[in-house]
């Protein structure tokens, strides 16, 4: 019987509970997929028997699969995490059967008058008690009526508590280690672009939130960057409340699902989607009048139920979150700050750790720099790509844009040598009249040693013209024989800008009806580049350069289709 | 005939007795699927003759349609399970044609009169005879309080099941009721703490136990059974065609549980109180030293080129099997994996699925992705052989940011049914009919690049 739990414990009604109030203690790891590990520390005196030990205080929002208690130097017989809210609906459904009192109010005069009674039924269409006179409807008489509770029922709770219960041992103080997942944390990374003729000054700002209820006082706070497996609720038999991670997602993919998971942890928070239920509903209360049945509406009023926490969730959600708009408004802040986080590795993740304790407190957005490296070598040239997904020559005259690009390798040589988990980057340039905004791009995560290349913009001073007559592959006189054809391309590259720049031609596969694609008879001898062709030619200022090429392939056997 | 007319006048005067809530033995035996046997032995006072026994305290998410009933020296009639709520509209629907009292309040001075009514109609507004008037109650949106001196006895609180029997004596004896109930199941969740320069994985098991039933199960003797069994109709039966992604190869140990026909039996040791909306916690493995190692996958099922790394998943190795460090079927959950910090803090670093694993099973976490190791694929050429076979030369640059040597695998999925490999940089293997495996070794802080040349067709 191996898989017994140590279970010890009497029974425990006779067993002590303790509780931690707070913890002596909070470091705080924020994913990026909108949740965190709380790992807190909290001294407990235990005395020698078997004990009930709860936590007050923890995150509301955590996910009970994932607590993980240590260091209680005991066995733990079981853990417990409660969530039988104390709620209007819930005080009545579970005081059924109890005694309450009645107290009636008398408009005219202002009497009050109390009665004892005894609550029959509660459900969401109505109360029901008895007292000695007979049994009566809730707010159906038209009379101001409340109810009130001789006691709190012991299972219910104001929040969601922890709690565990363990076997007899030594008694004494000890520290406690309490772990565990919690929704409603956030981070992003965020870059800013300096760039001068050939490198950049780059820095990186951590913006990270707390969208929870819960406040830490005097936290350490981590951020972990990397995707992590996680598991879907809707899907799996566990309990994880995250979307999946898709294999072959790209970042900005993840992006945008974990924007469409704030939106929705928003609207939640909106909607007022708690545990609030109204209990409310009488016996039909017609009239022979045409007015609107006043009566009935104005039995239920706020001030009847003044008694109980919440009389609506409107404001219950406004008293106790402050919801007001977008939490994770972008704030760029320019200037450093002296202090910077501090990266480390994280099994295959990286990790970034907030340099002083700070206060998370509920609902706030905070910033903090954690890269800073100037002079970072930079590649700037425009570039444009003919593909099947992209840009497509049609014809002669045919005049295409180019897009303005950076591209770096992340290496200490050239500067850089930094992870760089992905956000958007910003990029800033200097002219004649101040420092202006450039464009700006997502970048995805970057390891150490790898090349990035980013589209910050289309430029206007560089059009690429397609000379050439034709817009789709010509048949030749050996086509019948070798299946082959070949499509001439003639470009044009026009320079409008008062300097030299380097233009990025690249070829990718055009036709869907043709495979084994080839460039042939170029004017100048091409490069591979992911699998395309690519050229990169030096346009003079205020000058032009031409560059001509076939493509074409073997023309697709019908059955293949 | 004669004998339903007996029964009829024998219903009508039948006594109702509440079974209390009081169990003298409750016993649970809880499914993974959302799906618990509930079991209560109760103490009951029989009269001789028919009776109706109410049971109160059952669960409130129950399966009518299960429910089985055991008592000796008795002839069950007939089981209901009254869903009739007690509401303010029911309770005045039920007066129709009865008496109520009316008790009005003067607005002014607060004084109150009593009156008895007969009330009519409870359509669309209550309708009532008071003396020789007919009045629609509170039409004059006075205050106007109606009492009712009793309650129907078919209207009840809480949802409550209650069964007509036929006793032959006057008796207190124990009753057994067991039925289904939805709103109570449980899974296994495991914490597992991977570390990497150790080889070492320490992980603990937890049953969760998830009580939305509606009801408070007080001192009950608890039994999880592990294994999928076949529920109708039920959302979650497509599960079980799914193998979890992490088992690798299914074991042959036996482990040392109960086992319960095909399936594992996990008994608590103690009686325990699961209350209504609670998650509960026991721990059922802990297991200190299991070897495991780390290791590097990427799988392509098409040819393609990016210019955008794809990174590497991570996957977290370890067998099932006693020799090293469990050998213990393990029942389906979520495994959540972490690892330490500098400064020796656990941290989350991902979570997979765990099928129900049999001792002895190869197993792999995936735990993520990894940052610092990346692979860029790159089709270099593709030319046609002849009508049905063609010709691909891929490349597959690995980079590693990381500071020691990694090795990683890359598959080659999903291939027609002519496939061979014609040229290889780094000597691979065939690891089914459509796909081809390769090992990279990747220095520290470095790169190393695949290319091959593979032809495919029909």
């Amino acid at each position: 019987m191996v898989w017994l739990a140590a279970l010890t414990g009497a029974a425990h009604a006779q067993e002590v509970q303790i509780v931690s109030a707070r913890p002596d203690s909070v470091s705080v790891t924020i994913y990026r997929d909108l949740f965190a590990l709380v790992t807190e520390t909290r001294t407990v005196d235990l005395p020698k028997g078997p004990v009930t030990l709860v936590f007050d205080g923890v995150v509301d929002s955590l996910i009970p699969q994932s607590a993980v208690i240590a260091d209680t130097q005991r066995a733990v017989a079981e853990s417990n995490f409660d969530f039988e809210r104390l709620t209007p609906a819930n005080l009545l459904r579970n005081s059924i059967g109890r005694n309450v009192t009645l107290t009636r109010t008398n408009r005219a005069i202002g009497k009050a008058s109390q009665v004892s009674a005894t609550l029959v039924a509660a459900n969401r269409n109505g109360v029901v008690f008895r007292t000695l006179d007979g049994n009566e409807a809730l707010l159906c008489s038209g009379i101001p009526e409340k109810l009130s509770f001789e006691a709190l029922p012991d299972d219910l709770h104001a929040t969601p508590r922890l709690s565990i219960r363990l076997a007899s041992g030594a008694a004494g103080k000890r520290q406690v280690r309490v772990s565990y997942l919690a929704q409603g944390f956030a981070w992003s990374a965020n870059y800013l672009g300096h760039m001068h003729a050939d490198s950049m000054d780059l820095s990186g700002w951590i913006t990270l939130g707390n969208l929870t209820g819960a406040s830490l006082r005097g936290a350490e706070v981590q951020l972990v960057a990397g995707r992590l497996n996680l598991l879907d609720a809707d899907e799996q038999r566990g309990t994880s409340t995250f979307g999946e991670t898709q294999t072959f997602s790209t970042d900005e993919v993840l992006e945008a699902q974990r924007a469409e998971r704030l939106l929705e942890m928003f609207e939640d928070l909106d909607s007022g989607d708690l545990d609030f239920e109204y209990f409310g509903g009488c016996y039909p209360l017609g009239t022979t009048s045409t007015r609107d049945a006043i009566g009935y509406i104005d039995s239920i009023n706020a001030e009847d139920i003044g008694a109980f926490p919440d009389s609506n969730t409107a404001e219950a959600l406004q008293r106790v979150t402050g919801v007001e708009g977008e939490m994770l408004d972008e704030v760029v802040v320019t200037g450093f700050r002296a202090s910077m986080a501090v990266r480390e590795n994280l099994a295959d993740y990286q990790l970034y750790r907030l340099p002083v304790r700070t206060d998370l407190n509920a609902r706030q957005t905070k910033q903090v720099a954690f890269l800073q490296k100037p002079g970072v070598k930079i590649d700037r040239f425009y570039g444009v790509r003919f593909a099947e997904d992209e840009e497509y020559p049609d014809g002669e005259g045919d005049s295409m844009a180019t897009q303005v690009k950076i591209a770096w390798r992340n290496r200490t040589e050239d500067g850089l040598g930094e992870p760089l988990p992905s956000g958007i980057i910003r990029m800033f340039e200097d002219s004649g009249s101040g420092t202006v905004f450039a464009g700006d791009s997502h970048m995805s995560d970057s390891p150490v040693n790898a090349p990035m290349e980013i589209a910050i913009g289309w430029s206007p001073d560089l059009s690429v013209v397609v000379e050439s007559a034709f817009d789709e592959p010509q048949p030749g006189p050996m086509t019948l024989l070798t299946r082959r054809a070949w499509m001439p391309l003639d470009l044009r590259i026009i320079n409008a800008k008062p300097r030299p720049v380097v233009v990025e031609i690249r070829q990718g596969k055009l036709f869907y009806v043709f495979e084994d694609l080839q460039v042939t008879r170029a004017s100048e001898p091409p490069k591979r580049k992911a699998g395309d062709y690519a050229w990169r030619l030096t346009v003079p200022a205020n000058g032009e350069a031409r560059l001509s090429y076939k493509v074409g392939g073997r023309l697709r056997d019908e059955d293949d289709f | 005939m004669r004998k339903i007319s007996w029964w009829l006048t024998g219903l009508c005067s039948a006594s109702v007795f509440a079974a209390g809530s009081e169990d003298r033995q409750l016993s649970l035996t809880i499914y993974n699927q959302n799906l618990a046997l509930v079991e209560h032995i109760r103490p009951v006072t029989f009269t001789a003759g028919p009776q109706r026994i109410e049971f109160a305290g059952v669960s409130a998410q129950i399966l009518p349609q299960t429910v089985s009933f055991a008592a000796s020296n008795l002839e069950l009639v007939e089981q209901n399970f009254d869903y009739d709520l007690l509401t303010p509209a029911k309770l005045m629907e039920k007066a129709v044609g009865g008496k109520v009292r009316l008790v009005r309040t003067n607005p002014a001075t607060g004084v109150e009169t009593s009156e008895t009514a007969d009330v009519l109609s409870t359509t669309g507004g209550t309708v009532m005879r008071i003396g020789n008037r007919i009045e629609v109650l509170r039409d004059d949106n006075l205050p106007a309080r109606v009492v009712f001196d009793k309650v129907p006895d078919n209207l009840r609180a809480r949802p409550t099941l209650s069964v007509l029997v036929n006793s032959d004596k006057a008796v207190e004896q124990d009753v057994r009721l067991t039925y289904l109930t939805r709103g109570i199941s449980w899974d296994a969740d495991y914490v597992a703490v991977f570390d990497e320069p150790g080889g070492v994985l320490s992980m603990q098991g937890w049953i969760t136990l998830m009580n939305r039933s509606g009801t408070t199960f007080a001192n009950a003797r608890t039994q999880l059974v592990a294994g999928d069994i076949n529920v109708t109709d039920s959302e979650e039966s497509w599960r079980q065609q799914q193998v979890a992604s992490a088992q690798r190869n299914a074991g042959r140990e036996t482990g040392s549980g109960v086992q319960l026909g095909d399936y594992y039996l996990y008994p608590l040791a103690t009686r325990t109180t699961i209350a209504n909306n609670q998650t509960k916690q026991v721990s059922f493995l802990d297991a200190t030293a299991v070897r495991a190692s780390k290791g590097y996958e990427v799988s392509f099922s098409r040819f393609f080129s990016s210019d955008e790394p794809v990174s590497a998943q991570v996957r977290i190795r370890f067998s099932n099997s006693r020799a090293g460090g469990l050998g213990e079927p393990l029942p389906a959950g979520v495994a959540r994996v972490y690892a330490r910090d500098s400064r020796g803090q656990p941290q989350f670093v991902g979570e997979d699925l765990l099928g129900h694993t049999s001792a002895g099973s190869d197993i792999a976490l995936r735990i993520g992705d990894a940052f610092d190791v990346t692979v860029t694929p790159t089709v270099l050429q593709t030319t046609k052989v002849n009508k049905r076979v063609t010709e691909y030369q891929l490349s597959y640059l690995v980079r590693n940011a990381r500071a020691e040597p990694v090795t990683l695998t890359v598959r080659q999925d999903g291939l027609m049914r002519v496939n061979e490999v014609r040229a290889e940089s780094i000597v691979g293997r065939r690891t089914d009919a459509d796909s081809f495996a390769w090992d990279i070794p990747v220095p520290a802080n470095g790169e190393n690049t695949l290319t091959f040349t593979l032809r495919q067709g029909w």
